[in-house]
């Protein structure tokens, strides 16, 4: 038994992913040693933590077979919201709250459509996130609103020397991996993502939990929005973009599976660590940034292929 | 004229360990109906899926027109005249009968433009001389059951088949409609086509075959020729049964109490018949019946699956609701799918994980104090007999007869009262078949009742101590007792 758990460990997808990790670390920290100074490591987890979030947001709805196109919009009209509120005086953690009741609204919102209609997460979403991104530019009259300096521990204040947003990634990390491991909740999520015809006849209301789902996760991805204005202390009404993609790609090179069988929260964190070490390691090796998106697509399609690899051997 | 256009000679095939055809001999000749029937699992399936290439025999040689082969491809198949037209509809709904009859094999201008003119043209021959009343413009979706199977029919004369074999065709249709296509069918091995007919409807091969060959469980049993000898229902009934079997399981019999579950009047689709049945606490009610008679449908309803169209259910009296399958179970029922690796396990989880999903909320701690968790389960893991060599691997690694004491292993957990089994043993093999009997005996001594939707005769003989036979949707007999046999439940199934 020991033995079959040992040769187990190498295939995990986490630790293949791990050793990459350390060997890009040690790569380029040789060509440049100012790629493993604190400060610089602090700069990459804060250059990742609104990302790394997000990914978060985008686990919990992968291991449920699910997923969400519309975040980016539920960001950006979170931040224009929140933005706007703060510029006309109400107070800020006030303005927070309203902003993240708001994501976790147009998180329900998204899982309600899909789970009564029966339609494809795809559409559904995609059409949302026009929706959410089309408010978001109404609210700001296609203007910036810049924030004059309110709103600014979040994403920039420290404690004890540690970056708080870098603080508040990780416990969102940590509160995920919880829910998923140890909670019946969680529990009942991974069943809909491998089976949710076994789980419907297990009992389980996979229209309730999937709404669940996604209002959850919609707050999450909120909370990743305001993290994202604090740290720019301004907005656009596109401020959101890309994410949707990015926190399904950073998963997916963490080995969670688009089928919600395999992967875990760790291996989506590490995927989230890969994708912050490569956009700074190339800005320390001063690659240009257009080679970045090369370099994730590659990655992410070499993901996909390894953790496919087990069913094609499997078939 | 005997020209015998396939013959195959001592066939085998089995599938992990099943034999689902043995030594089968078989012939047909030209211009003839050859019927063959045969009992749920007889290896009626087996043989044309040999014959249209979908399979390879482990043994035997396949001769048509005098060529041997030692299996067919689908496209071999295909060039040496064969058509299958299968029960499960194969068409495209959204495409026009003459798209549909000439899919694959588009009638071409130049440049690989179809031409339309010329494909409804032929199509609309091949139905005329069908002799139906349909227009090959019409869409495939809006046609009834039995105007679709004309089209599969059409689309198999496209090809200028040789040999056409039907699986099953008027398992759907009403009276007049069954007897249209007979008529059909007579026309076409008129025209020169060799047909060969499957069916459980013995009236139907008493009116066309020419011969009959008898197949039970993957053994050729008989083949009758009408031209010798007058078919007869009796002859035929008595070689799908053969002589008096031996029990498969021998039951302990169980205290059998008062009635629990009531069923009143159900229907499973608008306008269809209604369906009554009470269930004794301790007793397992067999459910018997064809493929298709509409048992499964039943199943889904009580369990709230399925939408009913009228009837009650009754929980020691009172009535209950089971809108959804959380109602049902909530009322203490619980339902064992036919297909385990598709509605019954979760295949990428493992067996503590399958075993406790359907009670969580059993498992102690705010967060799930997962040693308690492996207690429980090792609990219903030791009532079960279920042998793993590792509780951590995923369900997916385990055999069929482990799986399903999985399923039966959650439903135990949850303390389900009621529960009902679509096909319990199918796939598994004869020794883990005996444990899943001896955990339903354990079931019944714990006060549990059982329903036994069974396509397995043995299987329904031996653990049943009543059976109710389904035929067309409705319960057309009842036996109980000693009067649980191969006959009866034929005589009434078919």
């Amino acid at each position: 038994m020991k033995n079959k758990k040992l040769l187990n460990i190498f295939k995990n997808q986490s630790v293949f992913l791990a050793l990459i990790i350390f060997a890009m670390i040690l790569i380029i920290s040789s060509i440049n040693k100012r790629f493993l100074s604190t400060t610089n490591i602090f700069a990459i987890l804060q250059q990742i933590s609104v990302l790394g979030i997000a990914t978060m947001a985008a686990t919990m709805l992968l291991k449920s077979s699910l997923f969400d196109l519309s975040s980016s919009g539920i960001i950006s009209l979170t931040c224009v919201m929140v933005a706007k509120f703060i510029t006309d005086g109400m107070d800020t953690t006030l303005a927070a709250f309203i902003g993240l009741a708001s994501s976790l609204a147009m998180g329900a919102l998204n899982g309600i459509i899909i789970s009564k209609t029966k339609t494809l997460p795809l559409i559904i979403t995609l059409g949302m996130q026009y929706i959410y991104s089309g408010i978001a530019l109404v609210l700001t009259g296609g203007v910036f609103i810049g924030l004059k300096g309110k709103f600014s521990y979040l994403g920039n204040g420290k404690i004890l020397g540690i970056p708080v947003s870098v603080i508040v990634f990780f416990i969102v990390v940590v509160i995920v991996s919880i829910v998923l491991e140890w909670t019946r909740y969680g529990r009942r999520l991974v069943a809909i993502g491998n089976n949710p015809e076994a789980a419907y006849l297990s009992g389980i209301d996979v229209d309730k939990y999937t709404i669940l789902n996604y209002m959850i996760s919609g707050g999450v991805f909120g909370l990743a929005g305001l993290v994202l204005l604090s740290r720019l202390g301004s907005v656009i009404s596109n401020v959101g973009a890309g994410y949707e993609l990015r926190s399904i790609a950073s998963a997916i090179v963490g080995g969670v599976s688009v089928s919600g069988g395999k992967g875990s929260v760790f291996g989506a964190f590490l995927g989230v660590i890969l994708m912050g070490i490569i956009s700074n390691g190339m800005n320390i090796l001063s690659i240009s940034s257009y080679y970045q998106d090369i370099v994730l697509g590659i990655l992410i399609v070499v993901a996909v292929i390894i953790s496919n690899i087990k069913n094609m051997k499997a078939n | 004229m005997n020209e015998k256009i396939i013959v195959l000679e001592k066939i085998t095939k089995s599938f992990f360990g099943n034999n689902a055809l043995t030594d089968v001999d078989f012939d047909l000749n030209k211009s003839e109906i050859h019927c063959i029937c045969g009992e749920n699992g007889a290896g009626k399936s087996t043989l044309i899926k040999l014959l249209s290439g979908a399979l390879l025999p482990d043994n035997g040689k396949i001769i048509i027109d005098g060529a041997v082969y030692k299996g067919l491809s689908p496209q071999q198949a295909h060039v040496l005249g064969i058509q299958v037209i299968y029960q499960e509809s194969h068409l495209f709904p959204n495409m026009n009968i003459a798209e549909n009859i000439f899919a694959g094999h588009e009638k071409l201008k130049r440049f690989c433009i179809i031409d339309k003119r010329t494909l409804h043209l032929e199509a609309q021959k091949i139905l005329d001389d069908l002799g139906t009343d349909l227009n090959s413009y019409s869409i495939v979706d809006d046609l009834s059951v039995a105007q679709k199977q004309y089209v599969k029919i059409a689309r198999a004369l496209a090809h200028h088949p040789k040999v056409l074999i039907f699986d099953e065709p008027t398992t759907m249709f009403n009276i007049t409609d069954a007897n249209r296509l007979l008529n059909t069918i007579v026309e076409l091995k008129q025209k020169g086509i060799s047909i060969i007919y499957i069916t459980h409807k013995l009236s139907e091969i008493i009116q066309i075959a020419d011969r009959v060959t008898v197949l039970r469980d993957g053994y050729k049993i008989s083949c009758h020729d009408s031209s010798l000898k007058r078919l007869t229902i009796s002859q035929i009934t008595n070689d799908m049964i053969g002589r008096s079997m031996e029990l498969l399981y021998k039951r302990e019999k169980s205290q059998i109490g008062k009635t629990v579950f009531e069923v009143k009047d159900l229907k499973v689709k608008p306008g269809g018949p209604q369906v009554s049945f009470s269930l004794r606490r301790g007793e397992i009610l067999g459910i018997a019946g064809m493929v298709g008679a509409g048992r499964t449908e039943i199943a889904e309803a009580i369990f709230g699956v399925a939408k009913k169209y009228g009837g009650t259910f009754w929980l020691h009296g009172e009535e209950i609701r089971n809108n959804t399958p959380q109602h049902a179970i909530a009322n203490g029922l619980c339902l064992i799918t036919e297909d385990r690796q598709k509605t019954g396990v979760l295949l990428d989880m493992n067996i503590n994980q399958n075993i406790t999903i359907t009670a969580l909320d059993k498992i102690k701690g705010f967060l799930m104090d997962k040693n308690h968790e492996n207690d429980l389960a090792t609990e219903i893991v030791k009532k079960t007999n279920l042998k793993a060599l590792d509780y951590n691997t995923d369900v997916r690694y385990l055999s069929g007869g482990n799986q399903q004491k999985v399923v039966v292993g959650k439903w135990i957990f949850r303390d389900a009262e009621i529960i009902i089994f679509d096909e319990p043993t199918r796939g598994i093999d004869i020794n883990s078949k005996s444990e899943i009997y001896a955990l339903m005996e354990d079931l019944l001594k714990d006060g549990k009742s059982i329903i036994m939707i069974s396509s397995d005769m043995p299987e329904l003989i031996s653990i049943s101590d009543r059976v109710l036979i389904v035929k067309g949707g409705k319960i057309v007999g009842q036996l109980e007792g000693d009067d649980i046999n191969e006959e009866g439940i034929i005589a009434l199934a078919l």
